[in-house]
């Protein structure tokens, strides 16, 4: 079966390397490149200094696009940050808010991306404020969608309303693949059991984790107040039954912890993506630990990915490695090695 | 296992003026993943041997340039980011800074990422020694 499923790597995932300077910006880009993706992410203002002045210069447009082709890399994803709360007495306007977005378009599209990835606390009105600016630009708005939300959800359709209704192709879906965990991460459990946590509440919230898949989600409602709906969320996902037994068997910190942490993650039908896809244009390929034999410790990488290809997807896949904040406090994060075996692993299923 | 590090092991210092110590520095770096404008740093706490520092009494320097906590509410310029992996200097204004010798510090730092529901709250403690 012929495919146009493409790979990139987020920045993201190097964060551990670049907080501890080992590699710098192109160092990142080097690495990519040597991970087999033929596509990369940025986050401009995690490894831009003086965000956002150098875009603007050529000197610096100049460096990085020499860079791509050095490195034979296409920018995939501009990774947005709309700060509306820059100031702790009020958010920021209306027209101030679009007014940020349409800048954060423009300096996308000066680093010739296509696709900006935009935050779900990323007000209806200011997206669709951006959406002419946008398709002047040739940038697509794309809305994170990471656990608790869902696509298929009450949710997702408050923007397909909005969708259908200015008729823009220029807004769609990141899909974030945390959305499809099979199980809690096994890092996170071990970080719970360094800190304390006992099996039995370890077993208590594995096992309220795999009913939930068994019953199915409940999914998460369009609701402005986003700490309002994910509580209905959580709570209509038995959560408080979860919590009650996690206490019951007297449960401490580590594991009251471990317990919250498990709504950091998700289950959903891989059909979802085939529903959906024409909405998808970019897509976080989020992961957790890849082990030596490359299989995820959580999200479904092979179901997944066999979904994007029915449906025929020809957007990137993007590796974003979420492990090293279980990792961190205790011992060194190699995010080097785990995109390389994730981007491995993302071949063998898109070429398999 | 080592974990990161979030402290400079060489920051700490007492800080002399005109020949008086006229405080004590520290070095760190932000626990977030991202650079940020001074404005969202909506606090920095810090203990030092159990004792609390006074919020008028902290100094926050980045690229050279120094600025109370109450002054960073507003700060946004891009040549005054936390950069991300950078540490930023933090002074304690105390005459006679620290005694010489071994110290414990517990210290928050609290940021406010627009996007997110709740403002982070990173506990970043360790042992260090004035010489």
């Amino acid at each position: 079966m012929s495919c146009d499923i493409k790979r990139s790597v987020s920045l993201y995932s190097y964060q551990d390397e670049y907080y501890d300077k080992k590699l710098d910006l192109e160092g990142c880009l080097c690495e990519t490149a040597r991970a087999g993706a033929t596509g990369v992410e940025l986050l401009a203002e995690q490894m831009i200094r003086r965000f956002p002045l150098p875009i603007e210069t050529e000197e610096f447009r100049e460096q990085w696009f020499g860079w791509m082709k050095k490195y034979n890399l296409e920018p995939s994803c501009y990774d947005a940050f709309l700060e509306n709360h820059i100031y702790d007495n009020r958010m920021l306007s209306l027209g101030e808010q679009i007014n940020m977005m349409k800048r954060d378009i423009r300096l996308a599209s000066l680093l010739g991306f296509h696709n900006l990835r935009t935050l779900v606390s990323t007000p209806m009105e200011v997206i669709e404020g951006s959406l002419e600016y946008a398709e002047q630009m040739n940038v697509k708005i794309g809305l994170e969608v990471h656990a608790p939300f869902s696509l298929n959800s009450g949710w997702a359709d408050g923007y397909l309303e909005m969708i259908h209704r200015t008729g823009t192709k220029y807004f769609g879906f990141i899909p974030d693949m945390g959305i499809f965990s099979r199980n809690i991460p096994d890092v996170v459990r071990d970080k719970a059991r360094r800190h304390g946590a006992s099996e039995e509440c370890i077993k208590i919230v594995d096992d309220a984790y795999a009913k939930r898949i068994e019953k199915g989600f409940v999914k998460i409602k369009y609701d402005l107040n986003l700490g309002k709906a994910n509580m209905e969320y959580r709570m209509a996902n038995g959560m408080q039954e979860m919590m009650d037994a996690v206490k019951a068997a007297d449960g401490g910190p580590a594991d009251l912890e471990y317990a919250g942490s498990s709504f950091t993650y998700s289950w959903s039908d891989p059909q979802d993506i085939i529903d959906n896809i024409d909405y998808i244009f970019h897509t976080h390929a989020k992961f957790y630990n890849m082990h030596e034999d490359y299989t995820e410790t959580a999200v479904a990488i092979p179901e997944v990915i066999e979904a994007f290809k029915k449906a025929g997807y020809k957007g990137y896949l993007s590796s974003e490695y979420e492990g090293g904040e279980h990792l961190r406090a205790d011992m060194e994060v190699d995010s080097i090695e785990q995109v390389r075996r994730h981007q491995e692993a993302m071949r063998r299923a898109i070429e398999g | 296992m080592a974990g990161r590090q979030i402290y400079n092991p060489d920051g700490f210092k007492n800080i002399e003026e005109d020949g008086k110590v006229i405080g004590y520095q520290f070095k760190f770096k932000a626990q977030y993943y991202r650079g940020i404008t001074l404005s969202i740093v909506r606090d920095i706490k810090v203990n030092v041997d159990g004792e609390d520092v006074t919020r008028d009494n902290i100094r926050f320097t980045v690229n050279g340039e120094t600025f109370t906590l109450e002054e960073m509410r507003t700060v946004i310029d891009s040549d005054y980011r936390w950069e991300f992996g950078d540490y930023a200097a933090v002074s304690i204004m105390k005459e006679g800074g620290l005694a010489i010798g071994t110290h414990h510090i517990k210290a928050l730092q609290i940021i406010d990422p627009s996007y997110m529901p709740f403002q982070i709250e990173a506990v970043c403690e360790t042992d260090f020694v004035i010489k």
